[in-house]
């Protein structure tokens, strides 16, 4: 394919951007309108990556390759497998929440979407990313225009909010950026050439020492983004102070970066460090699943309870990757757009009630299912997606990633059941006291039926998520190559870890035609 | 090439700063601005000349003024810095009641002292360009001449400059003493040899060192630099902040980059920077959190800077250390650009409490202002990420991963304070009446300027380094 797709959904929505320094902020129909087109027009063409996908190979596709500053910093860009329903998911919620805030953003209207296309570029950017030059750049860039929309739209706690949000992400990043440098050097020193393309980096072989550290900085900068516990407090401060649109994006798409993350590099690039820390990441994993679901229960504000519910679905997620088996690491990255659909769905919800009451405490509702039928339908279809109903999509991905552990270990998949359990738990009785029983605020029965905007964007998730959950074939059969391809580089790396390491205290040789020799011996598929 | 004309550009400098001392008698006060354009233009033909010479290394008095291409870069460079503070302070010394025409003599006198020190390769004479930067330095920052926080900044940076000046006399009598040269070449040579092990010379590097300290305000030789630059008018801060700081660290690069490469043991001296790196890294950035004018947040950010600056010339990489160098220059005068911009008539805006609403009710200077603070921070995609960014992955290859780890945390601390700025501008209601004086197209010339420079640099910057890869291959060793 010729025409640069990927750059065009990186560095259109910047343009779009750019344009509205242009346009009067007074303006704000316009301004909308063109907003959503930009968003639109995106989504329409993010959607030829998934038509002309090629599922049989597990290179990455639409690659498009540019000399930049020099140094190995390339522009280097590329999906598989993996990050092709990422960007895809990103591109489809944009519209989504840009209709869903078409009201409730009432000041600084250009401001505000200046800033959501700054970070539909940047987040587009971290996933195709194959530089990890340009994959920080993203990375780091992005929280830029996140700071704006937490700190200038957020509710009143913002400034507090948004700075733990920032504090801690950079914390991990620059820690992750220092391990970059050093991948960086140890490459220099065994070539002589600089570089930062990542499959160069997959030659490497390293000592399992110091892949320890690598992998912790790396997991750290990921872990926080998931976010793992014990690192998850930034999350329900950011969700619960942030607009809306802005907390949909973050439950949706930015918490899937971590994730992301350890699948693109964590773990490739580290795969003794992985085994070592497996277990470990696990019980965190489980601590979060548990920890999550649990104060998810107690919750008082509808807001954080979506939001600890992520912790406990996103540690299931990490459960599944660590697992490190064909169908967790599917059933984990299909979960991951699940969950992208169902949560951000919640949060489009939590904001509709929000708009027409403005409190999110529990104990202000009760009964809006009377005033709310249509809504009251689209609440429950979401709510039981992200409980894991069979039917939806929910159901696909948990079951893929629960038989993955189970695989792996069983305790562990007994006891990340529990996830389910608490989901149907604290997601029904939030539904039974906010939707059902007696109205108990007079201002409730004021409160009208989604109209038509709302259901413009609420509509095309709920198909999604029947979809997903009844046929979920043309979605899962994209990532097989590219999973198992990713699952044989770290299990195939660790035989010639251990072989080469033995009597060799050097950093590193480049092993490629070590890889060449061994699968002339071993076995006929080319790596 | 031996030839008189290596010392054209001083020449220039120095002419052009007479002859605007001369004409402050004769110009009406009305168009003193006719002043500032004979500067620009002298700077003009400065840098001119610097395009010209490129690849040329003329030299004269027997080599102790050379023009190589690294000298050549950052006359232009900091020709360029010079420049954009004389745009700067075309409105602000008639609004601040500063409007004499020395100001801008003294600025040429003070550039043309930083052309003899990064122009030089013998100590003795670096140290009389050292004087000339300094004691016009004094006097520019005594300008206000009613304001006592002006005399008061003139007085620390005079006491605390001569303090340098001394330990700076006494090293190099001392590496004079052992090295019988004041050549760096022939210094650094000495210290191949095996008498280099005494301790005479070593003191006397390490002196040497901590004067140029002072200069470049490394904690903890730092103390004078919030005072002074709060103190003294902001053009000449922004001037403060970033041309002795440039000049010094060319000075330390001539002198350490040779150096680690010949020195038999050069653990003690290592160790000394490493310490006064990490000092200032975190020292600087930690003292920026509890401040509250924005001059004085700007002064310990510049000391956190050279923390950074410090890392490079320890990791033995000139090029990143040139690189941030000109990186620094553009987001630090944007900075006070924008600083400077929040002003009228008798009245600057300082305070952070100053500053709230500010990005909305004027949203060119909110935003520029936001994108040199993130550049500040070492946000990409900005120029400052990208200098960071070279310097650390330098020191990492140099295998000074501790240090690393230390800076990234302690710009971690750093993003704290930069954003502060940003959530008053932003996201704060505004509690105080701010009225500005807007019409000054220099002051936005600047602004986007250095604006410029900071994407430039950050996205798009390899012809820059192409010309520091020739500048620094002039240094002895590459």
């Amino acid at each position: 394919m010729n025409f640069p797709i990927l750059s065009f959904l990186i560095f259109f929505p910047l343009a779009g951007a750019f344009l509205f320094i242009f346009i009067h902020r007074d303006k704000h129909n316009l301004l909308r309108f063109l907003a959503l087109g930009i968003a639109l027009i995106t989504f329409i063409f993010s959607l030829s990556l998934y038509f002309n996908f090629n599922a049989q190979t597990p290179d990455p596709q639409f690659v498009e390759k540019a000399a930049w500053i020099g140094y190995g910093i390339q522009y280097h860009v590329g999906i598989d497998g993996i990050s092709l329903f990422l960007v895809i998911l990103t591109t489809f919620l944009m519209p989504i929440v840009l209709l869903s805030s078409w009201t409730h953003i009432q000041k600084r209207i250009k401001e505000y979407l200046i800033f959501m296309l700054l970070l539909e570029t940047g987040i587009i950017g971290v996933f195709v990313s194959l530089n990890l030059f340009l994959f920080y750049v993203f990375w780091e860039a992005m929280l830029i225009p996140m700071y704006f929309l937490i700190g200038i739209w957020g509710g009143k706690r913002r400034i507090y909010a948004t700075f733990k949000f920032v504090l801690f992400t950079m914390l991990g990043s620059l820690l992750m950026l220092v391990a970059i440098f050093f991948l960086y050097s140890m490459y220099y020193k065994a070539t002589g050439t600089y570089s930062f393309n990542l499959f160069d980096y997959h030659n490497l072989i390293l000592n399992p020492n110091i892949q320890i550290w690598l992998f912790l900085a790396f997991a750290l900068a990921f872990a926080i983004k998931v976010p793992m516990f014990p690192f998850h407090t930034w999350l329900p401060d950011a969700h619960v102070e942030a607009p809306t649109a802005v907390s949909v994006i973050l439950a949706a798409v930015l918490l899937k970066m971590g994730a992301y993350g350890f699948l693109r590099f964590a773990i490739p690039l580290f795969p003794n460090a992985v085994m070592k820390f497996l277990p470990y990441l696990a019980v965190l994993c489980l601590i979060g699943i548990i920890y999550g679901g649990l104060m998810a229960l107690i919750q008082k504000d509808i807001k954080s309870l979506v939001a600890y519910s992520s912790v406990s679905h996103m540690g299931l997620i990490m459960l599944a990757v660590f697992a490190l088996n064909f169908e967790a690491v599917e059933g984990a990255i299909y979960q991951m757009i699940n969950h992208g659909l169902s949560t951000g769905a919640l949060f489009l919800i939590v904001g509709i009630l929000y708009e027409r009451s403005h409190t999110r405490l529990i104990k202000d509702y009760g009964g809006v299912s009377k005033q709310m039928p249509v809504f009251s339908a689209f609440f429950l279809i979401c709510l039981l997606s992200s409980v894991g109903l069979p039917g939806l999509n929910g159901f696909v991905g948990e079951v893929l990633c629960l038989f993955g552990v189970f695989k792996a270990n069983k305790l562990l998949a007994i006891l990340g059941v529990s996830t389910v359990i608490l989901a149907a738990g604290y997601l029904l009785w939030m539904f039974q006291r906010v939707m059902q029983g007696p109205i108990k605020n007079e201002k409730i029965l004021s409160f009208k039926d989604i109209n038509k905007r709302e259901l413009c964007y609420l509509l095309p998730i709920v198909i999604m998520i029947f979809w997903m959950g009844i046929y979920p074939k043309p979605f899962l059969r994209k990532m097989d190559t590219s999973v198992s391809h990713l699952l044989d580089r770290v299990n195939k790396k660790t035989v010639y870890f251990t072989e080469a390491q033995k009597d060799n205290d050097l950093p590193l040789i480049i092993e490629e035609e070590l890889i060449q020799e061994k699968n002339d011996e071993k076995e006929e598929k080319p790596i | 090439m031996n030839s008189f004309l290596a010392l054209l550009p001083l020449l220039i400098i120095f002419s052009a700063s007479l002859l605007v001392l001369i004409l402050e008698v004769f110009v009406k006060k009305e168009n003193k601005n006719y002043l500032a354009y004979i500067s620009l233009l002298s700077l003009a033909a400065c840098g001119f000349i610097c395009v010209m010479f490129w690849n040329k290394a003329y030299s004269y008095f027997s080599g102790n003024l050379l023009l190589d291409n690294l000298s050549l870069f950052l006359i232009f460079l900091l020709a360029l810095a010079t420049g954009f503070v004389i745009l700067l302070s075309m409105k602000y010394i008639s609004l601040q009641d500063t409007n004499y025409g020395e100001f801008y003599a003294l600025l040429l006198l003070a550039f043309s002292g930083v052309i003899i020190m990064v122009s030089s390769s013998d100590i003795l004479v670096i140290f009389l360009g050292l004087e000339v930067l300094s004691i016009s330095s004094y006097a520019l920052a005594a300008l206000r001449r009613k304001d006592e926080k002006s005399s008061e900044a003139a007085i620390k940076y005079f006491l605390l400059g001569s303090f340098a000046t001394a330990f700076l006399i006494y090293g190099l009598a001392l590496l004079w003493g052992s090295t019988l040269s004041t050549n760096i070449s022939s210094i650094i040579q000495y210290f191949e040899s095996e008498a280099s092990l005494s301790l005479m010379a070593l003191i006397g590097l390490g002196l040497v060192t901590i004067g140029f300290g002072f200069k470049i305000a490394l904690v903890p030789f730092h103390m004078w630099t919030p005072d002074v630059y709060q103190g003294a008018p902001t053009p000449v801060t922004a001037f403060f902040s970033v041309i002795p700081k440039a000049a010094g660290f060319t000075i330390l690069l001539r002198i350490f980059y040779p150096y680690w490469k010949v020195a038999l043991d050069s653990q003690a001296i290592f160790w000394l920077l490493w310490i006064l790196s990490v000092l200032t890294m975190v020292v600087g950035n930690l003292l920026a959190l509890r401040q509250t004018n924005l001059k004085r947040i700007l002064a310990y950010s510049s000391i956190a800077h050279a923390g950074y600056l410090l890392v490079a010339i320890l990791a033995q990489d000139a090029s990143s250390l040139v690189f941030y160098l000109t990186v620094y220059l553009f987001m630090n005068i944007g900075a006070f650009a924008a600083v400077i911009a929040l002003s009228k008539k008798d009245k600057e805006y300082l305070e952070l409490e100053d500053y709230a609403g500010i990005g909305f009710k004027y949203p060119w200077i909110g935003a520029t202002f936001s994108i040199f603070l993130l550049s500040l921070a070492g946000l990409p995609p900005t120029g400052g990420f990208l200098a960071k960014f070279f310097v650390f992955s330098a020191a990492v290859k140099q295998d000074l991963v501790p240090l690393v780890i230390i800076g990234v945390l302690a710009s971690l601390i750093s993003v704290f304070y930069y954003l502060r700025i940003i959530v008053y501008m932003y996201m704060r209601e505004p509690s105080r009446e701010v009225e500005i004086h807007m019409e000054n197209p220099a002051l936005f010339l600047v602004l986007f300027l250095c604006l410029y420079g900071v994407f430039q640099l950050g996205l798009f910057p390899r012809n820059v380094l192409i010309l520091i890869e020739q500048a620094v291959r002039s240094l002895p060793f590459l």
